[in-house]
């Protein structure tokens, strides 16, 4: 492995001389380390949490000129699609899009019943004096004590997003402001869980937005701009498939990941390996494995059987026969034994490349350390012809990516090629030309990022300058050679294979040059802040003191870990 | 917790008109959690001429919590079970309104019993019965209305004619049926 540039390798080279041309003025043109810059993923923190629902809000406040509550229950009843709700009030207008969601609004705060000091509520069935009562935008009265039961028994039901009015089929969703005031009064706890759930209806109820699935959790969420199949970085470091919050698993499709991580966790492959090689003593009942040659088998413990049926026989026998002995199912065992053993060792084949590449990017923290070491050595040599070395680090970054996408890459094809999900799908033809296809593609990929590895365990900080220029060259070349390759196996398996199915929905995140791209802080901009206060400004409610405290609670709330996103609310709420 | 004093004004309510509405509910006991409600049957349909016992159970939420409600009197219809008595109707589940009340509650109960509706059924044998042989299921629910829904008052005035014609004394005939639940063979074995 010292001639990379043989002539054997030319092959693999020539596509990309003209694209890396003259390496030394040529740095910027390798893929810098991964950069959350212009990504389209972004992180949610508990402190940006109503920042980003913010955005939300506003447009459909401008758009429709309603207050934020109700903006919110349009959202919350549209699971956070602007553009859904947008399409509704655009084909069926404002008095459809409003009565579906049970949006009410009052058009004249009625006086009839300020005329009487008092009203009778219909569900407590007493006379309450006026101010001891409040009438929600849909018009319907009742008092203050029973409207605070009602949210109560709804919020513990779990309906907090939408708590519908008491009157009999009235569909009309409740003020917020007021379920707020009422509860905060009775049941400050229940005020807070409210909060909350109207808060992470944000992420709870969205599609674009899931919790970071760490464990322990970090208390993120992350936000897609579309929510097409994507691979995702937290802040907090986790990396994952945002459709199935499994690991990134790409190019495996996400049900083919799950049918892999089953069969890998399961013992049923090692119960597998035990059936096929080893039988229990009839005796003992230990496994015993048979070692070749005639089917008469002894335990350790003495016992001898026929490794054909189990049964205990004595020792006496020939290459065929066991005496005293007879038995006819020879024939049937062998074929399930044959099938068990030839499925095994195709899982076998698969399974341990997989691990190997698994294994080795697993690696990535010490080798990184490894090479950091080397570089730290050869930048103290003061070379006046090498003096950056960041070509290095981006090499690794590029070993690591290719090797994930080729271990995952093992378990697709198991999948791909295997009678698990597409035996209907090709025929064993078709089949053998689309593996063939494939595992050449494979190859090429993963020879050549066995020569990057190599390359990358060569100890260039002892090397002269013109000797690591050559290994920087080698670096640069593969890097961009693994990068076209990888592209063209994912062109591979998204168009001429899982393209072709007719009836998978096997979608896979698609290939990134970079990486698994990192989601950017959510930045919490002034006009946030100024319209946080906004928020309890645009409350106008009589109950001026009960406004003004929860205007308090709120505050202290969002900063001082009120809420403690920590955990998903019902999480919080099961114990 | 219960607002006992709402179900209080309930029952008070409903008895001033259990003569035109034929509605009525009583406690079970000396609490307000167990009641136990009646509607006699619609006219023009099977049930009618009979009357039809519900019990009822107040959760602790009520009337923020739907009450719960069983027949206890056998029915044979598509969203009652013909087994335990269960009804099938959205106002006592997810449509329930505190608005609404025990004796609207059993108007609704009354009304699905004119208008079953066998898509959403609580009994899948009766609905299968109601959709494919409307004859029979009417028949079938016309029979156990006069057998498990007549009050019994009139069949019991027949076996105490036919017991004391047997030659025994009235009172005795009175009390002994009573204690074995108007069972006539019963009856007579202990008056023998
Ligand atoms: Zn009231
Ligand atoms: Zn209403
Ligand atoms: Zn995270
Ligand atoms: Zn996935
Ligand atoms: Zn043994
Ligand atoms: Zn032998
Ligand atoms: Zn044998």
């Amino acid at each position: 492995m010292d001639d990379y540039a043989s002539s054997d390798d030319d092959y693999n080279y020539s596509d990309d001389q003209d694209s890396v041309g003259d390496v030394f003025a040529n740095d910027d043109l390798d893929f810098p380390l991964v950069s959350s810059k212009g990504s389209t993923t972004q992180v949610i923190t508990k402190e940006s949490l109503l920042a980003a629902q913010r955005e939300d809000l506003r447009r459909v406040m401008d758009m429709l000129s309603v207050r934020e509550q109700h903006a919110r229950t349009l959202l919350i009843y549209h699971r956070w699609d602007v553009d859904r709700l947008f399409g509704v009030y655009v084909e069926k207008g404002k008095a459809f899009l409003f009565a579906e969601a049970g949006v009410s609004v009052d058009e004249c705060r009625d006086s009839s019943s300020l005329a009487y000091d008092s009203v009778m509520c219909e569900i407590c069935m007493d006379d309450v004096p006026i101010e001891e009562a409040t009438r929600m935008d849909c018009g319907h009265c009742f008092c203050n004590s029973c409207w605070t039961e009602h949210f109560f028994v709804k919020i513990n039901e779990g309906q907090s997003k939408r708590i519908r009015c008491m009157a009999h089929k009235c569909n009309s969703i409740c003020d917020e402001a007021v379920v707020r005031t009422l509860l905060s009064r009775k049941y400050p706890d229940m005020a807070e869980k409210y909060e909350r759930f109207l808060l992470e209806s944000y992420i709870e109820d969205n599609k674009r937005v899931k919790w970071c699935p760490s464990t322990p959790h970090c208390g993120n969420a992350i936000r897609v701009e579309e929510d097409d199949l994507c691979e995702v970085e937290c802040s907090c470091g986790e990396q994952f498939c945002f459709n199935c919050l499994e690991e990134a698993h790409s190019p495996c499709s996400c049900l083919m990941w799950e049918l892999w991580v089953k069969k890998c966790r399961d013992e049923s492959e090692t119960v597998n390996w035990i059936t096929v090689h080893t039988k229990p003593c009839p005796k003992c009942h230990k496994p015993v494995e048979k070692n070749g040659g005639c089917n008469l088998v002894s335990c350790i413990c003495g016992q001898a059987f026929c490794w054909l049926c189990g049964g205990a026989t004595g020792r006496e026998h020939t290459w065929s026969s066991i005496a005293g002995h007879s038995c006819g199912r020879y024939k049937e065992q062998e074929k399930t034994a044959e099938r068990a053993k030839r499925d095994l060792y195709r899982y076998m084949h698969y399974h341990n490349r997989y691990k190997a590449h698994t294994d080795s990017f697993k690696l990535e923290s010490k080798l990184k350390e490894a090479i950091q070491g080397k570089i730290s050595i050869s930048e103290e040599k003061n070379s006046t012809t090498v003096t950056d070395y960041s070509w290095v680090n981006n090499g690794l970054s590029r070993l690591f990516r290719s090797r994930r996408v080729l271990s995952y890459s093992y378990a697709f094809a198991f999948y791909m090629f295997g009678d698990e999900l597409f035996k209907e799908e090709m025929s064993e033809d078709q089949r053998e030309i689309k593996q063939n296809l494939f595992e050449d593609q494979q190859q090429q990929l993963e020879g050549n990022v066995e020569r990057l590895s190599k390359v990358l365990e060569e100890p260039f900080e002892t090397f002269k300058d013109k000797k690591v220029m050559e290994i920087r060259m080698q670096i640069l070349n593969l890097s961009t050679l693994i990068d076209n390759l990888c592209k063209t196996m994912y062109e591979c398996i998204e168009n001429d294979l899982l393209g072709s199915l007719n009836h998978g929905i096997h979608s896979i995140a698609p290939y990134k040059s970079r990486g698994i791209e990192k989601a950017s802080e959510l930045q919490v901009s002034w006009s946030n802040k100024a319209n946080n206060t906004g928020v309890t400004a645009e409350v106008e409610r009589p109950e001026e003191s009960g406004c003004s405290s929860r205007k308090r609670a709120r505050k202290e709330g969002l900063g001082g870990g009120f809420f403690d996103l920590n955990l998903p609310a019902e999480f919080l709420d099961r114990n | 917790m219960i607002d006992f004093a709402r179900v209080q004004k309930e029952l008070v309510e409903c008895s001033k008109d259990a003569e035109g509405s034929g509605i009525r509910v009583i406690p079970k006991s000396d609490n307000l959690v167990h009641l136990i409600g009646t509607i006699p049957g619609p006219i023009g349909t099977p049930y009618e001429g009979g009357v039809f016992q519900i019990d009822i159970t107040l959760p602790e939420g009520y009337p923020f919590e739907p009450p719960k409600m069983q027949f206890s009197t056998k029915v044979w219809h598509p969203n009652i079970s013909s087994q335990s008595g269960a009804i099938c109707l959205d106002i006592l589940k997810d449509q329930w309104s505190p608005a609404l009340t025990l004796k609207t509650a059993l108007l609704s109960v009354q009304a699905l019993l004119s208008a079953p509706q066998p898509d959403d059924p609580q009994d899948a044998v009766v609905a299968q019965q109601y959709l494919k042989d409307y004859q029979t299921f009417v028949n079938t629910a016309r029979y156990w209305t006069e057998s498990f829904a007549k009050t019994s008052s009139r069949g019991i005035e027949v076996k105490v004619q036919k017991l004391v014609e047997m030659g025994f004394p009235e009172a005795q005939v009175r009390s002994i049926l009573e204690a074995v639940g108007g069972d006539e063979n019963l009856a007579l074995e202990r008056l023998l």
